[in-house]
Protein backbone atom coordinates (compact mmCIF):
# COMPACT_ATOMS: atom_id res chain seq x y z
CA UNK A 1 0.00 0.00 0.00
CA UNK A 2 2.83 2.16 0.94
CA UNK A 3 4.39 1.99 -2.65
CA UNK A 4 0.62 2.50 -3.94
CA UNK A 5 0.72 6.02 -2.03
CA UNK A 6 4.29 6.51 -3.26
CA UNK A 7 3.16 6.12 -6.95
CA UNK A 8 0.21 8.77 -6.92
CA UNK A 9 1.91 11.44 -5.09
CA UNK A 10 4.46 11.22 -7.83
CA UNK A 11 1.38 11.57 -10.19
CA UNK A 12 -0.19 14.32 -8.05
CA UNK A 13 3.26 15.94 -7.94
CA UNK A 14 3.92 16.00 -11.22
CA UNK A 15 0.81 18.45 -11.51
CA UNK A 16 1.66 22.37 -12.79
CA UNK A 17 1.43 25.73 -10.76
CA UNK A 18 -0.56 28.53 -10.99
CA UNK A 19 -0.31 30.00 -14.61
CA UNK A 20 -0.47 33.59 -14.66
CA UNK A 21 3.13 34.79 -14.49
CA UNK A 22 3.10 32.81 -18.03
CA UNK A 23 1.31 35.84 -19.49
CA UNK A 24 4.82 37.62 -19.58
CA UNK A 25 7.77 36.79 -21.66
CA UNK A 26 9.97 39.00 -20.18
CA UNK A 27 13.70 39.32 -20.30
CA UNK A 28 16.17 41.00 -17.76
CA UNK A 29 19.13 42.80 -19.39
CA UNK A 30 22.27 44.83 -18.29
CA UNK A 31 21.53 47.59 -20.86
CA UNK A 32 19.77 49.10 -23.84
CA UNK A 33 21.05 48.81 -27.42
CA UNK A 34 18.34 50.40 -29.14
CA UNK A 35 20.36 50.94 -32.59
CA UNK A 36 22.65 47.98 -31.68
CA UNK A 37 20.67 45.66 -30.93
CA UNK A 38 21.50 42.61 -33.15
CA UNK A 39 19.09 40.06 -31.42
CA UNK A 40 15.66 38.89 -32.88
CA UNK A 41 13.51 41.32 -34.19
CA UNK A 42 10.48 41.54 -36.21
CA UNK A 43 12.03 44.07 -38.76
CA UNK A 44 14.50 46.24 -38.95
CA UNK A 45 14.35 49.51 -40.26
CA UNK A 46 16.91 51.10 -42.82
CA UNK A 47 19.34 54.18 -42.75
CA UNK A 48 16.16 56.39 -43.58
CA UNK A 49 14.83 55.87 -40.17
CA UNK A 50 17.24 56.79 -38.38
CA UNK A 51 16.90 59.42 -35.28
CA UNK A 52 19.33 61.53 -33.74
CA UNK A 53 21.16 60.70 -30.80
CA UNK A 54 20.08 63.55 -29.35
CA UNK A 55 16.45 62.78 -29.71
CA UNK A 56 16.17 59.71 -27.96
CA UNK A 57 16.63 59.57 -24.01
CA UNK A 58 15.87 56.27 -21.60
CA UNK A 59 15.54 56.66 -18.14
CA UNK A 60 13.87 55.87 -15.11
CA UNK A 61 10.57 56.21 -13.90
CA UNK A 62 8.58 55.20 -10.33
CA UNK A 63 5.78 53.63 -10.85
CA UNK A 64 2.91 52.21 -8.05
CA UNK A 65 0.30 50.33 -8.45
CA UNK A 66 -2.97 51.04 -6.00
CA UNK A 67 -1.61 49.06 -2.43
CA UNK A 68 1.63 48.40 -3.15
CA UNK A 69 3.70 50.00 -0.25
CA UNK A 70 6.58 51.08 -2.14
CA UNK A 71 7.10 52.42 -5.84
CA UNK A 72 8.89 50.30 -8.36
CA UNK A 73 11.84 51.58 -11.00
CA UNK A 74 10.68 50.65 -14.26
CA UNK A 75 12.48 52.18 -17.39
CA UNK A 76 11.52 53.93 -20.39
CA UNK A 77 12.05 55.68 -23.55
CA UNK A 78 11.59 59.03 -25.08
CA UNK A 79 11.83 59.74 -29.04
CA UNK A 80 11.41 63.27 -29.75
CA UNK A 81 12.28 66.97 -28.03
CA UNK A 82 11.18 66.45 -24.40
CA UNK A 83 10.95 70.47 -24.67
CA UNK A 84 8.09 70.23 -26.98
CA UNK A 85 5.64 67.57 -25.35
CA UNK A 86 3.98 70.36 -23.91
CA UNK A 87 2.78 71.56 -27.61
CA UNK A 88 4.26 68.38 -29.57
CA UNK A 89 1.43 65.05 -29.97
CA UNK A 90 2.64 61.99 -27.81
CA UNK A 91 2.20 58.66 -29.18
CA UNK A 92 2.37 56.27 -26.10
CA UNK A 93 3.00 52.75 -27.39
CA UNK A 94 3.00 49.86 -25.09
CA UNK A 95 4.61 47.20 -26.15
CA UNK A 96 3.86 43.23 -26.43
CA UNK A 97 4.62 40.57 -24.14
CA UNK A 98 7.98 39.72 -25.22
CA UNK A 99 11.08 40.38 -23.61
CA UNK A 100 12.34 44.27 -23.72
CA UNK A 101 12.02 47.60 -25.25
CA UNK A 102 15.19 46.71 -27.82
CA UNK A 103 13.32 43.86 -29.25
CA UNK A 104 10.50 46.74 -29.91
CA UNK A 105 12.97 49.81 -30.79
CA UNK A 106 12.63 49.35 -34.24
CA UNK A 107 8.42 49.84 -33.91
CA UNK A 108 9.38 52.76 -31.95
CA UNK A 109 11.54 54.42 -34.40
CA UNK A 110 8.61 53.74 -37.17
CA UNK A 111 5.99 55.25 -35.01
CA UNK A 112 8.23 58.48 -34.90
CA UNK A 113 7.78 58.40 -38.49
CA UNK A 114 4.11 58.74 -38.41
CA UNK A 115 3.32 62.15 -40.57
CA UNK A 116 6.54 62.96 -41.21
CA UNK A 117 10.43 62.07 -39.27
CA UNK A 118 9.93 63.57 -35.27
CA UNK A 119 6.81 65.19 -36.06
CA UNK A 120 5.18 63.70 -33.06
CA UNK A 121 6.67 62.21 -29.94
CA UNK A 122 6.95 58.69 -29.18
CA UNK A 123 7.00 57.25 -25.75
CA UNK A 124 7.84 53.45 -24.77
CA UNK A 125 8.23 51.74 -21.60
CA UNK A 126 9.26 48.30 -20.23
CA UNK A 127 6.72 47.01 -18.00
CA UNK A 128 8.14 46.36 -14.46
CA UNK A 129 10.15 42.82 -14.92
CA UNK A 130 10.97 43.56 -18.55
CA UNK A 131 14.52 44.51 -20.03
CA UNK A 132 16.06 46.48 -17.01
CA UNK A 133 12.62 47.18 -15.19
CA UNK A 134 12.50 46.13 -11.69
CA UNK A 135 10.06 43.96 -10.10
CA UNK A 136 7.88 41.65 -11.68
CA UNK A 137 4.97 41.54 -13.75
CA UNK A 138 1.26 41.97 -13.00
CA UNK A 139 -1.84 43.09 -14.29
CA UNK A 140 -2.03 45.89 -11.99
CA UNK A 141 1.70 47.17 -11.93
CA UNK A 142 0.91 47.01 -15.74
CA UNK A 143 -1.37 49.50 -16.08
CA UNK A 144 0.66 51.60 -13.02
CA UNK A 145 3.85 51.66 -15.22
CA UNK A 146 1.94 53.13 -18.09
CA UNK A 147 0.00 55.38 -16.17
CA UNK A 148 3.51 56.72 -14.50
CA UNK A 149 4.35 57.21 -18.03
CA UNK A 150 0.91 59.41 -18.33
CA UNK A 151 2.53 61.44 -15.22
CA UNK A 152 5.53 62.04 -16.50
CA UNK A 153 4.12 63.49 -19.63
CA UNK A 154 1.74 65.51 -17.82
CA UNK A 155 4.13 67.09 -15.83
CA UNK A 156 5.68 68.07 -19.25
CA UNK A 157 2.71 69.64 -20.00
CA UNK A 158 1.01 67.34 -22.06
CA UNK A 159 -2.59 67.30 -22.63
CA UNK A 160 -5.63 64.89 -23.11
CA UNK A 161 -6.35 66.00 -26.50
CA UNK A 162 -2.42 65.16 -27.64
CA UNK A 163 -2.08 62.20 -26.01
CA UNK A 164 -2.64 58.88 -28.73
CA UNK A 165 -1.98 55.61 -26.71
CA UNK A 166 -1.43 52.71 -29.42
CA UNK A 167 -1.57 49.23 -27.89
CA UNK A 168 0.67 45.79 -29.34
CA UNK A 169 -1.23 42.20 -28.38
CA UNK A 170 -0.56 42.18 -24.90
CA UNK A 171 -0.27 45.92 -25.11
CA UNK A 172 -3.71 46.18 -26.02
CA UNK A 173 -4.32 45.53 -22.35
CA UNK A 174 -3.05 48.74 -21.04
CA UNK A 175 -4.18 50.62 -23.93
CA UNK A 176 -7.76 49.87 -23.51
CA UNK A 177 -7.83 50.27 -19.82
CA UNK A 178 -6.18 53.20 -19.45
CA UNK A 179 -8.56 54.88 -22.20
CA UNK A 180 -11.64 53.28 -20.64
CA UNK A 181 -10.75 53.72 -16.97
CA UNK A 182 -8.87 57.54 -17.07
CA UNK A 183 -6.06 57.91 -14.60
CA UNK A 184 -3.77 60.56 -15.13
CA UNK A 185 -4.36 61.46 -18.58
CA UNK A 186 -7.46 60.94 -21.00
CA UNK A 187 -5.85 59.47 -24.43
CA UNK A 188 -7.72 61.26 -27.30
CA UNK A 189 -7.31 58.19 -29.36
CA UNK A 190 -6.76 54.65 -28.69
CA UNK A 191 -4.94 52.43 -31.61
CA UNK A 192 -4.94 48.47 -31.09
CA UNK A 193 -2.28 46.30 -32.93
CA UNK A 194 -3.54 42.74 -33.14
CA UNK A 195 -5.37 43.02 -29.70
CA UNK A 196 -6.57 40.12 -27.75
CA UNK A 197 -10.51 40.43 -26.39
CA UNK A 198 -9.72 38.66 -22.90
CA UNK A 199 -8.23 35.98 -21.62
CA UNK A 200 -11.35 34.21 -21.66
CA UNK A 201 -11.34 33.76 -25.29
CA UNK A 202 -7.37 33.17 -25.38
CA UNK A 203 -8.38 29.92 -22.59
CA UNK A 204 -11.64 29.10 -25.21
CA UNK A 205 -9.90 29.06 -28.11
CA UNK A 206 -6.85 27.08 -26.71
CA UNK A 207 -9.93 25.06 -24.72
CA UNK A 208 -12.53 25.17 -28.17
CA UNK A 209 -14.95 24.58 -24.90
CA UNK A 210 -17.13 27.23 -23.16
CA UNK A 211 -14.73 27.07 -20.10
CA UNK A 212 -14.37 30.05 -17.85
CA UNK A 213 -11.09 31.65 -17.51
CA UNK A 214 -10.88 31.11 -14.02
CA UNK A 215 -10.25 27.50 -14.48
CA UNK A 216 -6.98 29.18 -15.24
CA UNK A 217 -5.99 32.62 -14.05
CA UNK A 218 -6.37 35.24 -12.07
CA UNK A 219 -5.74 37.93 -14.56
CA UNK A 220 -9.10 40.24 -15.41
CA UNK A 221 -7.71 41.11 -18.50
CA UNK A 222 -11.31 42.17 -20.74
CA UNK A 223 -10.93 44.36 -23.28
CA UNK A 224 -13.78 43.18 -25.14
CA UNK A 225 -15.74 44.57 -22.37
CA UNK A 226 -13.61 47.69 -21.66
CA UNK A 227 -13.92 48.85 -24.87
CA UNK A 228 -17.46 49.40 -24.30
CA UNK A 229 -16.38 52.42 -22.36
CA UNK A 230 -14.42 54.03 -24.62
CA UNK A 231 -15.70 57.19 -26.38
CA UNK A 232 -12.17 58.19 -27.93
CA UNK A 233 -11.47 57.18 -31.63
CA UNK A 234 -10.73 53.62 -31.72
CA UNK A 235 -8.08 52.63 -34.90
CA UNK A 236 -7.95 48.59 -35.39
CA UNK A 237 -5.26 46.55 -37.29
CA UNK A 238 -4.60 43.11 -37.38
CA UNK A 239 -3.51 40.40 -39.85
CA UNK A 240 -5.97 38.34 -41.20
CA UNK A 241 -3.26 35.39 -41.10
CA UNK A 242 -3.15 35.94 -36.93
CA UNK A 243 -2.18 32.44 -36.30
CA UNK A 244 -1.49 33.59 -32.50
CA UNK A 245 -4.48 36.17 -31.85
CA UNK A 246 -7.39 35.41 -34.37
CA UNK A 247 -8.74 38.26 -35.85
CA UNK A 248 -12.21 36.80 -35.53
CA UNK A 249 -12.29 35.92 -31.83
CA UNK A 250 -9.81 38.79 -30.45
CA UNK A 251 -10.27 41.69 -32.30
CA UNK A 252 -13.31 41.77 -34.00
CA UNK A 253 -14.78 41.00 -31.11
CA UNK A 254 -13.30 44.52 -29.65
CA UNK A 255 -14.33 46.36 -32.50
CA UNK A 256 -17.68 45.36 -32.74
CA UNK A 257 -18.22 46.32 -29.04
CA UNK A 258 -17.19 49.53 -29.39
CA UNK A 259 -20.07 52.31 -28.55
CA UNK A 260 -17.89 55.35 -29.47
CA UNK A 261 -18.10 57.87 -31.95
CA UNK A 262 -15.82 56.91 -34.36
CA UNK A 263 -14.11 53.90 -35.18
CA UNK A 264 -11.66 52.56 -38.49
CA UNK A 265 -10.26 49.15 -38.98
CA UNK A 266 -7.77 48.01 -41.38
CA UNK A 267 -7.25 44.06 -41.63
CA UNK A 268 -4.12 43.48 -43.20
CA UNK A 269 -4.21 40.37 -45.83
CA UNK A 270 -1.89 37.66 -45.01
CA UNK A 271 -0.08 39.26 -42.44
CA UNK A 272 0.51 37.19 -39.07
CA UNK A 273 0.98 38.42 -35.58
CA UNK A 274 3.70 40.78 -36.06
CA UNK A 275 3.96 40.95 -39.27
CA UNK A 276 1.57 43.96 -39.89
CA UNK A 277 4.31 46.85 -40.60
CA UNK A 278 6.28 44.69 -42.83
CA UNK A 279 3.21 43.07 -44.72
CA UNK A 280 1.69 46.38 -44.96
CA UNK A 281 4.76 48.14 -46.37
CA UNK A 282 6.29 50.86 -43.95
CA UNK A 283 5.24 53.70 -45.39
CA UNK A 284 1.29 51.85 -45.90
CA UNK A 285 1.89 51.74 -42.66
CA UNK A 286 2.24 55.05 -41.92
CA UNK A 287 -0.07 56.68 -44.13
CA UNK A 288 -2.95 54.42 -42.00
CA UNK A 289 -1.22 55.74 -38.88
CA UNK A 290 -1.02 59.51 -39.80
CA UNK A 291 -4.59 59.55 -41.91
CA UNK A 292 -5.56 58.22 -38.16
CA UNK A 293 -4.02 60.84 -35.81
CA UNK A 294 -4.58 63.65 -38.08
CA UNK A 295 -7.85 63.46 -37.84
CA UNK B 1 7.32 36.89 -33.52
CA UNK B 2 4.64 34.43 -33.36
CA UNK B 3 6.94 32.04 -32.32
CA UNK B 4 8.38 33.61 -29.30
CA UNK B 5 5.24 34.75 -28.16
CA UNK B 6 3.69 31.15 -28.45
CA UNK B 7 6.75 30.29 -26.50
CA UNK B 8 5.90 32.46 -23.77
CA UNK B 9 2.62 31.52 -23.45
CA UNK B 10 2.35 28.03 -24.36
CA UNK B 11 2.42 27.01 -20.37
CA UNK B 12 -0.44 29.68 -19.58
CA UNK B 13 -2.78 28.08 -22.27
CA UNK B 14 -1.59 24.32 -22.94
CA UNK B 15 -3.32 23.05 -19.56
CA UNK B 16 -6.29 24.66 -20.58
CA UNK B 17 -6.03 22.02 -23.67
CA UNK B 18 -5.80 19.26 -21.26
CA UNK B 19 -8.90 19.99 -19.07
CA UNK B 20 -10.55 18.50 -22.49
CA UNK B 21 -7.61 15.32 -22.57
CA UNK B 22 -9.32 12.60 -21.28
CA UNK B 23 -7.32 10.34 -19.82
CA UNK B 24 -6.74 6.49 -20.67
CA UNK B 25 -9.76 5.13 -18.99
CA UNK B 26 -11.33 0.94 -18.79
CA UNK B 27 -11.69 -0.26 -21.75
CA UNK B 28 -12.17 -3.77 -20.72
CA UNK B 29 -14.89 -3.83 -17.70
CA UNK B 30 -13.31 -5.40 -14.35
CA UNK B 31 -14.69 -8.42 -13.24
CA UNK B 32 -18.01 -7.84 -10.84
CA UNK B 33 -16.52 -7.02 -7.59
CA UNK B 34 -13.45 -6.28 -8.47
CA UNK B 35 -11.74 -2.74 -7.50
CA UNK B 36 -9.02 -0.83 -9.54
CA UNK B 37 -7.20 2.52 -8.40
CA UNK B 38 -5.42 4.04 -11.43
CA UNK B 39 -3.28 7.04 -12.34
CA UNK B 40 -3.01 8.38 -15.49
CA UNK B 41 -0.45 11.29 -16.96
CA UNK B 42 0.34 12.62 -20.30
CA UNK B 43 -1.41 14.67 -22.48
CA UNK B 44 -1.40 16.79 -26.28
CA UNK B 45 2.08 17.03 -27.46
CA UNK B 46 2.88 20.79 -27.51
CA UNK B 47 6.18 22.36 -28.95
CA UNK B 48 8.12 23.50 -26.28
CA UNK B 49 11.42 25.10 -26.87
CA UNK B 50 11.72 23.31 -30.30
CA UNK B 51 10.87 19.72 -28.38
CA UNK B 52 7.55 18.09 -28.41
CA UNK B 53 6.62 17.01 -25.27
CA UNK B 54 2.97 16.08 -23.59
CA UNK B 55 1.46 18.35 -20.97
CA UNK B 56 1.91 16.78 -17.62
CA UNK B 57 -1.61 16.16 -16.96
CA UNK B 58 -2.86 13.72 -14.33
CA UNK B 59 -5.92 12.13 -12.61
CA UNK B 60 -5.98 9.66 -10.49
CA UNK B 61 -9.24 7.37 -10.32
CA UNK B 62 -11.13 4.69 -8.93
CA UNK B 63 -13.52 1.59 -10.57
CA UNK B 64 -15.44 -1.01 -9.52
CA UNK B 65 -17.01 -3.81 -11.52
CA UNK B 66 -20.74 -3.70 -10.84
CA UNK B 67 -21.12 -6.57 -13.08
CA UNK B 68 -19.27 -8.38 -15.07
CA UNK B 69 -19.57 -6.35 -18.19
CA UNK B 70 -20.15 -3.04 -16.64
CA UNK B 71 -17.51 -1.01 -14.66
CA UNK B 72 -18.13 2.37 -13.09
CA UNK B 73 -15.48 4.77 -12.40
CA UNK B 74 -14.23 8.02 -11.26
CA UNK B 75 -11.47 10.29 -12.38
CA UNK B 76 -10.02 12.98 -10.26
CA UNK B 77 -8.23 15.52 -12.11
CA UNK B 78 -5.42 15.97 -9.87
CA UNK B 79 -3.86 18.59 -12.47
CA UNK B 80 -6.62 20.90 -12.27
CA UNK B 81 -6.65 21.11 -8.26
CA UNK B 82 -3.34 22.69 -8.37
CA UNK B 83 -5.55 25.47 -10.13
CA UNK B 84 -8.05 25.30 -7.61
CA UNK B 85 -10.27 23.87 -9.35
CA UNK B 86 -12.17 20.38 -8.88
CA UNK B 87 -12.68 18.11 -11.92
CA UNK B 88 -13.55 14.52 -11.82
CA UNK B 89 -15.59 12.32 -14.60
CA UNK B 90 -17.82 9.52 -13.46
CA UNK B 91 -18.47 7.21 -15.83
CA UNK B 92 -19.75 3.60 -16.96
CA UNK B 93 -17.48 0.87 -19.03
CA UNK B 94 -20.25 -1.35 -20.64
CA UNK B 95 -19.01 -4.55 -22.47
CA UNK B 96 -21.33 -4.64 -26.16
CA UNK B 97 -20.02 -7.42 -27.04
CA UNK B 98 -17.04 -9.90 -26.61
CA UNK B 99 -15.43 -13.22 -27.94
CA UNK B 100 -13.67 -14.12 -24.21
CA UNK B 101 -9.74 -13.43 -25.07
CA UNK B 102 -10.41 -12.09 -28.65
CA UNK B 103 -12.24 -9.24 -28.96
CA UNK B 104 -14.39 -7.40 -27.57
CA UNK B 105 -16.43 -3.93 -28.00
CA UNK B 106 -17.36 -1.40 -25.36
CA UNK B 107 -18.43 1.76 -24.52
CA UNK B 108 -18.07 4.49 -22.01
CA UNK B 109 -20.59 7.56 -21.71
CA UNK B 110 -19.09 10.05 -18.74
CA UNK B 111 -19.84 13.34 -17.34
CA UNK B 112 -17.25 15.50 -16.79
CA UNK B 113 -17.74 17.91 -14.17
CA UNK B 114 -15.35 21.24 -13.36
CA UNK B 115 -15.61 24.14 -11.10
CA UNK B 116 -13.33 26.57 -9.96
CA UNK B 117 -12.92 26.60 -5.55
CA UNK B 118 -12.34 30.34 -6.15
CA UNK B 119 -15.05 32.06 -8.31
CA UNK B 120 -18.82 31.77 -8.67
CA UNK B 121 -20.43 30.77 -11.71
CA UNK B 122 -17.77 28.62 -12.88
CA UNK B 123 -19.42 25.40 -12.93
CA UNK B 124 -19.13 23.57 -16.22
CA UNK B 125 -20.51 19.83 -16.81
CA UNK B 126 -18.99 18.28 -20.56
CA UNK B 127 -20.83 14.60 -21.56
CA UNK B 128 -18.10 12.52 -23.23
CA UNK B 129 -18.52 9.46 -25.17
CA UNK B 130 -15.76 6.17 -25.55
CA UNK B 131 -16.54 3.95 -27.50
CA UNK B 132 -13.55 1.58 -28.08
CA UNK B 133 -12.80 -2.20 -29.90
CA UNK B 134 -10.14 -4.55 -28.04
CA UNK B 135 -8.58 -7.11 -29.44
CA UNK B 136 -6.21 -9.97 -27.20
CA UNK B 137 -3.53 -11.73 -29.33
CA UNK B 138 -2.98 -14.99 -28.69
CA UNK B 139 -5.22 -15.55 -25.71
CA UNK B 140 -3.26 -13.07 -23.61
CA UNK B 141 -4.46 -10.95 -20.98
CA UNK B 142 -2.83 -8.03 -22.37
CA UNK B 143 -4.73 -6.51 -25.25
CA UNK B 144 -4.65 -4.06 -28.55
CA UNK B 145 -7.58 -1.14 -28.11
CA UNK B 146 -8.93 1.67 -30.69
CA UNK B 147 -11.39 3.84 -29.91
CA UNK B 148 -12.94 7.41 -29.99
CA UNK B 149 -13.43 9.61 -27.24
CA UNK B 150 -15.66 12.15 -28.10
CA UNK B 151 -16.89 15.46 -25.68
CA UNK B 152 -20.00 17.55 -26.70
CA UNK B 153 -19.90 21.44 -25.87
CA UNK B 154 -23.44 22.09 -24.96
CA UNK B 155 -23.39 25.79 -24.90
CA UNK B 156 -24.54 27.63 -26.90
CA UNK B 157 -22.53 30.99 -25.92
CA UNK B 158 -19.09 31.79 -24.99
CA UNK B 159 -16.99 34.60 -23.85
CA UNK B 160 -18.55 38.01 -24.87
CA UNK B 161 -21.82 36.46 -25.59
CA UNK B 162 -20.13 34.66 -29.14
CA UNK B 163 -21.62 31.38 -30.52
CA UNK B 164 -19.97 27.99 -30.04
CA UNK B 165 -19.07 26.86 -33.34
CA UNK B 166 -17.95 23.53 -32.34
CA UNK B 167 -20.07 21.19 -29.98
CA UNK B 168 -18.66 18.29 -31.25
CA UNK B 169 -14.63 17.52 -30.07
CA UNK B 170 -13.47 13.92 -31.26
CA UNK B 171 -10.50 12.27 -30.55
CA UNK B 172 -8.98 9.53 -32.08
CA UNK B 173 -7.26 6.26 -29.73
CA UNK B 174 -5.15 3.47 -29.84
CA UNK B 175 -3.22 2.06 -26.85
CA UNK B 176 -1.83 -1.10 -25.54
CA UNK B 177 -2.59 -2.71 -22.33
CA UNK B 178 -0.21 -4.66 -20.67
CA UNK B 179 -2.16 -6.69 -17.75
CA UNK B 180 -0.53 -8.49 -15.15
CA UNK B 181 -3.19 -10.25 -12.55
CA UNK B 182 -2.57 -7.13 -9.86
CA UNK B 183 -1.25 -4.52 -11.88
CA UNK B 184 -1.82 -3.17 -15.99
CA UNK B 185 -0.14 -0.79 -17.82
CA UNK B 186 -2.18 1.11 -20.46
CA UNK B 187 -0.30 3.18 -23.21
CA UNK B 188 -2.15 5.23 -25.40
CA UNK B 189 -1.39 7.05 -28.50
CA UNK B 190 -4.09 9.65 -29.64
CA UNK B 191 -5.19 12.55 -31.69
CA UNK B 192 -6.73 14.85 -30.36
CA UNK B 193 -9.61 17.01 -31.89
CA UNK B 194 -9.75 15.22 -34.99
CA UNK B 195 -10.16 17.53 -37.99
CA UNK B 196 -10.38 21.13 -36.17
CA UNK B 197 -7.98 23.62 -37.09
CA UNK B 198 -5.26 24.40 -34.17
CA UNK B 199 -4.28 27.48 -36.18
CA UNK B 200 -5.37 30.31 -34.78
CA UNK B 201 -4.13 29.48 -31.14
CA UNK B 202 -2.14 30.52 -28.62
CA UNK B 203 -0.77 27.17 -27.99
CA UNK B 204 1.54 24.87 -29.96
CA UNK B 205 0.05 22.17 -30.49
CA UNK B 206 1.86 18.91 -32.75
CA UNK B 207 -1.47 17.87 -34.88
CA UNK B 208 -1.61 16.15 -38.01
CA UNK B 209 -1.99 18.85 -41.50
CA UNK B 210 -2.50 21.54 -38.78
CA UNK B 211 -5.69 20.27 -37.25
CA UNK B 212 -5.98 18.49 -33.80
CA UNK B 213 -3.19 17.48 -31.76
CA UNK B 214 -1.42 14.45 -31.33
CA UNK B 215 -1.52 12.70 -27.19
CA UNK B 216 0.44 10.55 -25.00
CA UNK B 217 -1.33 8.83 -22.05
CA UNK B 218 -0.15 6.25 -19.59
CA UNK B 219 -1.59 4.72 -17.16
CA UNK B 220 -1.06 2.64 -14.19
CA UNK B 221 -4.06 0.11 -12.50
CA UNK B 222 -4.04 -1.62 -9.69
CA UNK B 223 -6.45 -4.25 -9.09
CA UNK B 224 -7.82 -5.28 -6.46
Amino acid sequence: MKHLIGIFSIFVLASCAKLDSNLYNKKAITEYQLDNYSGEQDFKLDANYDIPQNLISVFTLASQADGEGKATDIKALYIGDQSRIAKDTVILYCHGNKWHMDFYWQRAKLLAHVNGKNRYGVMMLDYRGYGMSDGAPTETGMYADVDACMKWLKERGLNDSRLIIYGFSLGSASSTELSANVRTLKPSKLILEAPFASVAVMVQDAARLNMPAEYMTDLKIDNAEEIKKVNQAFLWIHGDNDNFLNYKTHGEVIYKNYKGAYQEKFIVPGADHGEIPVKMGFGAYLEVLGKFVRR
Amino acid sequence: MKKIILYSSILATICVLTQYCAPARFVKPLAKKQQALAASFGGPLINFSGAPIPVPFTTIGYGYGLTDGITCYGNLHTTSLMFRNFQADLGATIKLYEKEKKYGISISPALQIARSFVYNNTLRVWPNLDANAYFHFKERDSYFYTGINTWFELSGFKAHNEPVSQHVLPNLNVGYVFAHPKWSHQFQLGYMGVGIANLPNVAGYIGLAGTGALSVHYSLVRKF
